[in-house]
Order: C-alpha cells, then structure tokens, then sequence
C-alpha cells in the first residue's frame, strides 16, 4: 500500500487542497525548527564558553537571540495551531466527499451487487468505515509529509556545520525502513496465521453472545460463562504472540534513532575535546539530531491509523473501481466524474400505450448458490392503455426462492438477466387496444429494455416494493410527491388504500410531518402511504410493479393491497405483482409461473 | 450531580491486577527517562568537552550516552508488551463478566436488545474499555513520573528554572489534555446530530437506492446526504477550535520551558551561582522532557471515549445486576393435569401490559394457536409462557416451556452441534429424522458434509425459510414437555409453512407434548385443538393504549362459523395451487 494513495487525492477536492497546506506548513516548521536549534546554540554557547574561560564576551548578542528564540515559540504554536485547524477542517469535507461518491456508485450497481459493493459491505463502510481516514488525514498524513520535508532539510543544516553528524545521520535513515522491513517481512507469516487465529477466537465470543437469547431459551446459558473466558484467555495469548513480534519493528525504529542521536553526541563530544570543533555548532548538531528524527518516529506511531485509514481508503475505491452493469448506467450522480461507458446508442423510450412487454428466456443466476431464479422465464404482458377497461393484473407465481422478485427486477431494468432478454413491442397499429396476444409480430420493430436508456423507462414505470421508502416530509407531501392534487382525488386514493383512517389518527392529519424514513409510521402505514402514492401517480406510467408485502401483514392490510390493484386495473395500467399469496391470484386476470432451477451438476 | 464515573464502575469488572500496570509504568518511564537522561547527559558531555578536559574525565558520560541510547528502545518494547498484556487481560475479564451478568439477570435486558447493539456493546465498546490502559493510563503515569524526576533534576542544579519547567509541563500536560478532551466533547455534542443524518440519508440510500433511481428521486437524495456531510463538516470544524489550542499550547510549552531555563539561568551562570557545565543541562533537558505530555492530549480524549463505551456497557448492567428472575413455582396444575397453567395472566415490558386475562391449561399433546393481528402481544405472551418475561398480573405455572423465536440463532457451528443444543445427546439418527421431519432431508442431502457442515459466517448459507425450519427441528428434539413457537410461517411461503405447522402438530400429538403456535396465517389451524384469536377494539386509532384481550376461542372452525373477521381473513388466504 502506498503510504498516500493518489487515487484519494484525484477523487477527493478536499484532500487535494489539505495536502499542499500541510506542505507549506511542513515547510514552515522545517525552517523554525532550524532557526530554533542556533537560537539556543548562539544563546547558551557563548555564555559557558566566557564563564568557563573567564573571557567575557558581548552579551548583547545572547539576549538578541533568545528574542530570537521566543519568536519561534509563538511561530511554532502558531503553525501547529493552523496544522491541527486545517486538519480537523479537511478531514470530514474528504470524508464526505468519499461518502457521497461510494453512495452513489453502490446504488447505480443495482440491487444484487456483490463483491465490494455488496449492499452490507457498503453500508458499514459509508456510515462508519470511512471515519477510519479522519486519524489518517488528522495525524499520520501530516507526519508523513513532514518526514518528507524536514528530515532531508536538516540533514542538509547538520552536513553544513558538521559533516561527520550529517554522515551518521544520513546513513542511520535508510536503515529505518530497511529495518522494519526486514523485521515485516520475516513476521508476516506468522502475524497472518495469529491474526487469523485472534479473528476466529473473537467471532466465537461475538456469537455465544449473539446466541445469549436462544441460549437462555434452551437453559444453557451457564455452560459457555466459562468458555468465554477460556476464548478470552486464548485470544490474549496469541494477541500477545502477535504483539511480541509487531511491536519489534516499533524498536528497531526506536533504537536506530535513539543510538544515532547518542553516537552524534558521543561523536561532537570527542570533537570538541580535541578542538574539532566549536561548542554553538555542537550544540545546533545536538539539538537537531533528535528532530531529524521525531516525523519518522512519530509516523511509525501513527502507523495503525495509517492502515486504517488506507484500508477505508481502499475499500471505498474498490467500490468506486467496480463497473457499473452494462445499461444501468442512467442517473448516474451529479459528482460522478468522467462518463465512461455511457453509450448514445441508449435511446428514449417511445409512448407506451397498449404495446407489449415480452420477457424471453429471462435467466438470472442466483449468487454462488448453483441455482438459476428465475430460469428461462419467458411470457408476453401487454401494457396497460391508460384508459378505463384497458388494465390488467399480472401475477408472477412460484415457491419461495423461485426468483419472482429478481424477475420483477429485470422487468424494472435494475438487474440485467444473466441470458434471455426483455423486449418492449410497440402497440401495432393496426390492431385495437383490446391486443391480439397472439400475435406473430417481427422483432424487428422492437426494443430491447437493454438498450434503452434507464432513466426514460423508469419515467413510465411506478414500483411499490415490499419495503417502500419514504421521502421525509408532510404526509401530504409525501404522498403527492409535491404535484398538485385536488383534494377529492386524494381522498379518493386514501379512502381506497386505507390511509384515511391512518391519518385521521395522526396528530396533525395529512400535515403531520415524518421524519427521514417514515419514521412514526408503523410498517402497514408506511405500506399505506406508499400505496396511495403510487395511486397517485399518473397515467402516463401505464405499468406498475408491485412486489406484494409478505411479512406482518394482516387481512386488513392485505384487502388494501387487493382493492390498490383493481383501482389501477380500473385506471388502465398493467400492474405486475410478485404474488405471495392467494388472494392475489384470484384476481389476476394472467398468471406467469416463475421456476428455479439447479445448475450445480451443469459445471461439474 | 451526575452519576459516577461509568469507568470506575467498569474496574472491578476488569479485574487488573495492579503490580502488572504498575509494571508497565515503571518500563514507559524507564524508557523516556532514557531519553530524558540521554539529553541531559549529551549537554553535559559536550559543554564539559568544550572545557577540554583529559578525555577519560568523559568517558563515564561516553558510556552512558550510548547506553541510554539503547536503553530507550528496549525498555519502550517491554513497556507496550507489558501495557497490552493488562489491557487485553482486562478485556477479556470484561468480556466473560459481561457474559455472566447477562445470563444471570432477566432475560429481558438481553432480549430487549437488538442484536448489533449487543455486538456492538460487546465488541467495539470493551475494547475502547480496554484501550484505555494502553492510550490513557500508562501514559499519564508515566507523564507524571517523569515530569515530576525531571523538575527534580532540573530543579537540583537551579531550583527557580525546576518551577519554571514544572509549569510548562502542567501547561502541555494537563491544560492541553483539557482542551483536546473539550475538543473531542464538543465536536462530539454538536456533530451529534449531523452524523445521525448522514447515516440516516447514507443508509436510505443504500437501502432503497432502487426506488429511488425508479422514482427519478436519486440525484435529489444525494444533494441531500452532500449538505448533511456538509452540515456534519461545519459542526466538526466549529467544536474542534480548541484542538487546534491544544495543539498549540503543547508545541509552545516546550519552546517556552526552554526560554524560561535561559532567561533564569544565564543570570545565574553571569553570577556565579550556576557552573556554565550544569547551564547547559538545565537548557538542554527539557527539550526531551516534553515527550511524555505530548501524548496526553490523546490521552484524554481516550479517557473520553472510554468512560462512553463504559456508560454504555453500564446500560446493560443495572437489570443484570439485580440478580435474575425468581424461578417460576413448579409442579403440575393438581386439577386439571395440565403441563402449564395461566391464570388472569397480563404480559407486556416494562410496566406496559400488551395482553390481559389470558386462561389457558395445556394439557399433553394438545395444539393451541394464538391468532391476531401482528403487534398485538403474541410474543410477549408467549415469552411470558415461557417463563422469560416475568408476568404482569395472574400467575404461570408448570413444567419447563421452550421459546423458538423467531429469529433464534443458529451457532458458527456443526448441524448437528446446532441441533445438540436442544438436547446434548442427540444422536445422528435423530438429528437426520428431526430434519426429515421439517422437510430439510433434501436440504441436508446437499450440504458438503451432511451434518457435519459448518454453518455461520463464511460457512453455508442458510436461506430464511431453512432456517425457520432448522430451528424447528431444534425445538423438536429438546426434551421440553411444552414448545412455544413464535410464527412459524415468516419467510416461507404458503404451502412450506402449512406443512411446517402441520408437522408441529403431529409431533405433539404422537410425543404428549404440548405446542402453542402464534401465527398471523390462519388458514393452517384447522390442526389446532383450540384457537385464542387476540385483539383489541379499535384496532387502528389507539394500538398500544389499552391491552389486547382473547376476543375469542375455540376451534378453527367454530371461530370460522363464529368471527366474521376471521371468517374472512381466513378465506383470503386460500393456499395456493401447488
């Protein structure tokens, strides 16, 4: 890993602009550093030089620099004040930036991403993961540029005073990394094993505790008190193993510098005796051989939050580095820098009145589980005609795990079938509205959703899924998405999916205001106000998808869903539902079956 | 007042041995005072040198330059092996006490607590307990020791120049620690609510980026998490103004202590009070001396972060600590020959009753299933049967009853030691049978080592309904005379879930045991001997205001012929064509 990726400062704006003011500043202390070590020199040489010879010397010069060295004071505070300002500013504004990127591109990688973008992975990396580079920016990157910059410009100050000082120096820094390489290299090995080791030990413990509740169920929970501790001891001892060899390099480290800063001294001693060389240069050489050291000293300090935060760092452009599928790349954030792979061949999609969604050997292979869900699903649903009479309800049927939700993806253009393909036909022209679904069309004239540009399918398609976000705001607001809606029509949609009862309860009615996330609201009547939303929404989104709720929901839920459905079948629009249950079934007026199907022997 | 300090709570827990910290205090200070001793040794070599004296006159110093020179490295090596061994012997110790607390106070701490918190609590929050031997407690002992020999040694050549050093040293070592912890509490308090928004608004769009994109809402939601960061950045930048204090009084002191020591001692050299050799000392020392406070200001933000996960872990403490639930009364109903008697039994949590005037006798091998809408108090009645929440009212009497939640937890183990769970003698055989019972034999069949598949992490997956269905088969094989089984249709669908429902029913009637079934689809409790449908009046205005009551009972099909409501939700949910 390099020690500052420059891939942070290509993605972050924030981080570009903190890095040349740490440089600056780094500068800065280099040159106070300097004048600060022949300040003390030219202040106390002199004087032990007069009184230990009995030669008075001017002392107008002593006092002159200890003036000198009281303005480095208030310098030096001065730039360590606006290092650690600078520092706590940028940190966040970087963290953000990162943030706002890894968010983005986790959603454009659809719902069934894995690897790095896996929906978990990113999630704990976007809300807590990422906080691991504010110790990175704060603490380690400044010392690092500091090495950088002051270690070779004191080397410089020492070689012209004294060049034997400068040698021992300049031939002591190499071995530091050197050193704790070799010590790296020689414990890698083991440290991997024991990390592994320390890492199993802890998930043991974490999960005897996340098992407490189904322990205490089975009036077991006295037998593994005990081997919590015996885990707990374990884990100690190889932490310990592990500790013993990491913290080896920590001294190497410590010892090359400290030894080096006693030969320096050792070595301008003997000088002096024998008239070598003056006492204020001794005394700069001496005061400075230890600050040669302190950034390379202090980054080996820092060395865990240099990982840490490297890691976040990594994590985070493993997202970014991930492709986005092919087609899915509509609506892509505003901060997403260049376009890349946004083909123009991606056309707009016409009106879609009364033509046809035809799904044609749809396969999507699930995960690593050797299963294909849905497997070669194909089925012919005319569209909706925005007008009365001209709906429809389509339900997709299968057992659980048959890959009914992951079809309704593929319709939606989220998720792209591993084979097969979805065709939209358009209304022949020559036949009514009524459709003729049997009719041997050339493909010709057809579309293929893969080729259309996301973001114009998704303007005529609405999806209620089972769990519905909630913008936050007034009921109100979030149900009318901010359009203006007559009053009646409201009513009508609320009277229809029982969100007039929900908000007769509320306090302050349709103005009652949730939060981020509906929160408030208990599921069912999130459930409600999404639906009456998508009641709402226009005729010009002739098909709905709507993946039918499963859990905790009653009877009186489910009659909401089923008189939701014959409203928009009333409306003329094609709803499509992911169908858990029966009721729903009954009132479909097409049934598609969706089947799994085990591939596992196909490789072998 | 506020209550006391979480973390002094916290020790005993931690059970340090103290030689072992005082140990590792003495080696940190053995370590800096190296390089303490090294600084003023090389001053006084080199000042003397200059004085040119005969050369073995130096060669004490010589030596001991060098040697302090080694010694700094690997004193500082001893001291952090000897600091981690306390505070990983302190976490550990905490880890197994907070186990036991837990297991020994009521269950309703630990099933109240949603499981990342736990894992967290347990986790993240020891360590930085933890974390505060190694980052906060060694470091200031060490601070303080050194200080204060360092004054000593300063002091001893030219007392004045000793204070001077001392206050410098309280400057970069308690008042830049108070500024830094202010920071860290500052940015803390004004942040809070920022970062909750952004990882609210990350998470949201994580979660249902999808429909965002469909609903053309994303770029809108995005610019919302960029001024929540935004926000968050500016609340960071406000609270952290007297870090950058701490930063500076830290730097400044030391530059300072050194001014202080020429100001005051080259007066006193001029007056021959102070010999130039020993003016060179007292100058010189204090630049190392400032070492040890230079770790303090982290220090006290540690301080800080520990007493908070401490407070945290504390939470979890008070319940515990109150010693668990009185045993319920055992012995079988005299009259009636059931297993498990409820009496006018009232559940609910903390002081809130969720169900009221519950009768119920469960005789060997009966089935009841409670019905009802969800959230009306299945669970918590059931967790009351079960003998893991105490009642609120009425009394509960009789054998041992199991609780299969819902989201029971399926160990980082074997099948079959996952299965052992129930019963610690559970023989292959058996294992295979229970699992062929709830329909998993095709499931089993696929598994790389049959029973002796791990499951958990980074082992087989185990999809929801097969899991619903292992945790099934567990109860079946528990030698509990009552099993407790909290909806047994989530996350399967209608005909897996009847079957499982079914088979319940079946085990209890061919074993004698009793099962009480709580399940929101009704279509499956034709097989139940009795039916408790639960609700309340108003269902929709005032949930949670008065308690649910057994608006009915009987069998499936008397509630059928008898509840409308039921009558009609169980016609909704016709099972569907296989």
């Amino acid at each position: 890993m390099k020690p500052l990726d420059p891939r942070l400062l290509r993605r972050a704006r924030a981080a570009r602009a903190y890095v040349v003011l740490t440089a600056l500043l780094g500068a800065a202390a280099a040159g106070l550093v300097v004048v600060q070590a022949f300040a003390i020199a030219h202040a106390l040489g002199p004087v032990v030089i007069s009184t230990s010879d009995g030669v008075t010397v001017p002392f107008e010069p002593v006092w002159r620099w200890v003036g000198v060295l009281a303005g480095v004071l208030v310098a030096r505070a001065g730039v360590a004040w606006a290092q650690e300002r600078f520092a706590q500013r940028a940190a966040p504004r970087v963290v953000g930036e990162l943030r706002e990127q890894v968010v983005a591109h986790a959603v454009l990688l659809g719902p069934r991403a894995s690897g790095a973008g896996d929906p978990a992975a990113v999630a704990t990396l976007a809300t807590r993961g990422l906080d691991d580079l504010e110790p990175y920016l704060v603490r380690y990157l400044p010392q690092l540029l500091l090495t950088a910059l002051v270690t070779p410009v004191l080397v410089l100050v020492v070689l012209g005073v004294d060049w034997v000082s400068a040698v021992v120096l300049a031939a002591t820094i190499p071995l530091v990394p050197l050193f704790m390489w070799l010590v790296g290299v020689m414990t890698a090995g083991t440290s991997e094993r024991r990390l592994r080791t320390i890492e199993r030990l802890g998930a043991q413990v974490l999960d005897l505790l996340a098992g407490l509740p189904t322990l205490r169920a089975f009036g077991r929970e006295t037998g593994p008190g005990a081997r919590v501790r015996a885990l707990g001891e374990a884990s100690r001892r190889a932490t310990m193993g592990t500790l013993r060899v990491a913290f080896l390099s920590g001294m190497v480290l410590e010892l090359l510098t400290t030894l080096s800063v006693a030969v320096v001294a050792v070595g301008v001693g003997l000088r002096l005796v024998h008239g070598g060389m003056g006492l204020v240069p001794a005394i700069a050489v001496l005061v400075l051989a230890p600050e040669v050291y302190l950034p390379l000293r202090r980054v080996g300090a820092e060395f865990h939050a240099s990982t840490d935060g490297l890691a976040a760092a990594e994590r985070a452009f493993a997202v970014l580095e991930t492709p986005v599928p092919h087609g899915c790349e509509g609506a892509r954030g505003p901060l997403e820098g260049t376009p890349v792979g946004h083909e123009p061949a991606h056309s707009e999609v016409p009106a879609l009145a009364g033509s046809t969604l035809v799904l044609d050997g749809v396969t999507v292979r699930a995960g690593e589980r050797g299963v294909e869900a849905p497997s070669g699903l194909s089925a012919r649903i005319p569209l909706g005609t925005g007008r009365p009479g001209g709906g429809r309800v389509v339900a997709l049927r299968g057992p659980s795990g048959a890959g009914k939700s992951t079809a309704a993806l593929v319709l939606l253009g989220l998720l792209h079938p591993d084979s097969g393909r979805v065709l939209l036909e358009p209304a022949p022209a020559e036949l009514s509205d009524a459709g003729d679904l049997g009719g041997s069309r050339s493909s010709d004239s057809s579309l293929d959703l893969a080729a259309v540009d996301p973001a114009s399918w998704w303007s005529h398609v609405t999806w209620v899924p089972q769990r519905p976000s909630l913008p936050p705001g007034t009921v109100r607001d979030v149900v009318t998405d901010g359009r203006e809606v007559p009053d009646d029509a409201l009513a009508a949609a609320a009277a229809t999916t029982g969100l007039d009862t929900v908000v007769a309860g509320l306090p302050d009615g349709w103005d009652t205001r949730t939060g981020l996330g509906g929160v408030g609201l208990s599921v069912g009547q999130r459930q409600r106000v999404a639906l009456t939303a998508a009641l709402l929404t226009g005729a010009e989104r002739p098909l709905v998808v709507l993946d039918e709720p499963t859990a905790h929901l009653d009877a009186r839920g489910e009659q909401v869903v089923l008189d939701t459905v014959r409203a928009w079948r009333d409306a003329g629009r094609t709803v499509v539902v992911v169908a858990h249950r029966a009721s729903l079934l009954a009132l479909a007026d097409q049934v598609v079956d969706v089947e799994a199907r085990e591939v596992t022997h196909a490789f072998a | 007042m506020r209550s006391p300090d979480p973390l002094r709570r916290m020790l005993p827990l931690l059970e340090v041995r103290w030689s072992r910290a005082v140990r590792a205090v003495a080696l940190g200070t053995l370590a800096l005072g190296s390089s303490v001793a090294l600084a003023a040794v090389s001053a006084w070599l080199i000042a003397r040198a200059s004085q040119m004296p005969p050369v073995l006159q130096l060669s004490v110093a010589v030596v001991s330059v060098r040697a302090f020179g080694i010694g700094r490295g690997v004193f500082r090596y001893l001291e952090r092996l000897a600091s981690h061994d306390v505070a990983l012997r302190g976490m550990a110790a905490l880890r197994a006490n907070l186990y036991d607390a837990l297991t020994r106070g009521p269950v309703t701490g630990v099933v109240a607590l949603r499981r990342g918190d736990l894992l967290a609590r347990v986790g993240a929050d020891v360590d930085a307990v933890g974390d505060v031997v190694v980052r906060a407690l060694v470091p200031t002992g060490v601070a303080a020791v050194l200080g204060l020999g360092s004054v000593a040694l300063v002091g001893a050549f030219l007392p004045v120049a000793g204070l001077a050093l001392l206050g410098c040293l309280l400057l970069a070592g308690v008042l830049a620690p108070c500024l830094a912890a202010r920071s860290a509490a500052d940015v803390e308090r004004r942040s809070a609510d920022a970062r909750a928004e952004v990882t609210a608004r990350s998470l949201e769009l994580l979660e249902d980026g999808q429909q965002l994109r469909v609903a053309g809402r994303l770029d809108q939601r995005l610019a919302g998490l960029r001024a929540a960061d935004a926000r968050l950045a500016a609340a960071t930048d406000d609270g952290a103004r007297s870090g950058a204090l701490a930063a500076a009084v830290g730097t400044g002191a030391q530059l300072l202590a050194v001014v202080c020591s020429l100001l005051l001692g080259i007066p006193a050299t001029l007056a021959g009070t102070l010999p130039p050799v020993e003016l060179a000392v007292v100058v010189l020392t204090p630049l190392a001396v400032f070492e040890a406070t230079q770790a303090l200001p982290a220090a006290a933000v540690q301080l800080r972060r520990s007493r908070e996960a401490a407070r945290r872990i504390v939470e979890l403490l008070p319940s515990c600590e109150l010693s668990g639930s009185a045993p319920r009364p055992r012995g079988r109903g005299p009259d009636t020959g059931a297993v498990l008697e409820l009496r006018s039994v009232a559940a609910g949590w903390d002081g809130t009753t969720a169900v009221a005037g519950v009768d119920l006798d469960l005789r060997p091998g009966c089935v009841v299933a409670l019905a009802g809408p969800s959230g009306v108090g299945k669970t918590t009645l059931l967790l009351t049967t079960a003998g893991l929440l105490p009642p609120v009212a009425g009394t509960v009497t009789g054998d041992d009853a199991l609780f299969v939640a819902e989201d029971g937890h399926l160990f980082g183990t074997t099948v079959l030691e996952n299965l052992r769970l129930a019963r610690a003698d559970v023989t292959p055989d058996e294992a295979c049978a229970a699992l062929a019972d709830v329909g998993l034999d095709g499931w089993l069949a696929t598994l790389p080592d049959g029973l002796d598949t791990l499951l958990g992490t980074g082992a087989a997956d185990v999809s929801g309904g097969e899991r619903r269905r292992l945790l099934v088969a567990r109860a079946l094989l528990s030698p509990a005379r009552v099993l407790l089984v909290d909806e047994p249709a989530e996350h399967l669908d209608a005909a897996t879930a009847d079957a499982l429902v079914r088979t319940l029913a079946e085990h209890a009637r061919t074993t004698g045991r009793a099962v009480v079934v709580a399940s929101h689809r009704l279509a499956p409790l034709d097989v139940a001997d009795e039916v408790l449908l639960l609700g309340r009046d108003d269902a929709v205005a005032h949930a949670g205001d008065t308690p649910a009551t057994v608006v009915a009972r009987g069998t499936h099909a008397d509630l059928l012929g008898s509840e409308q409501a039921y009558a009609w939700a169980s016609s909704q949910e016709l099972t569907p064509t296989p």
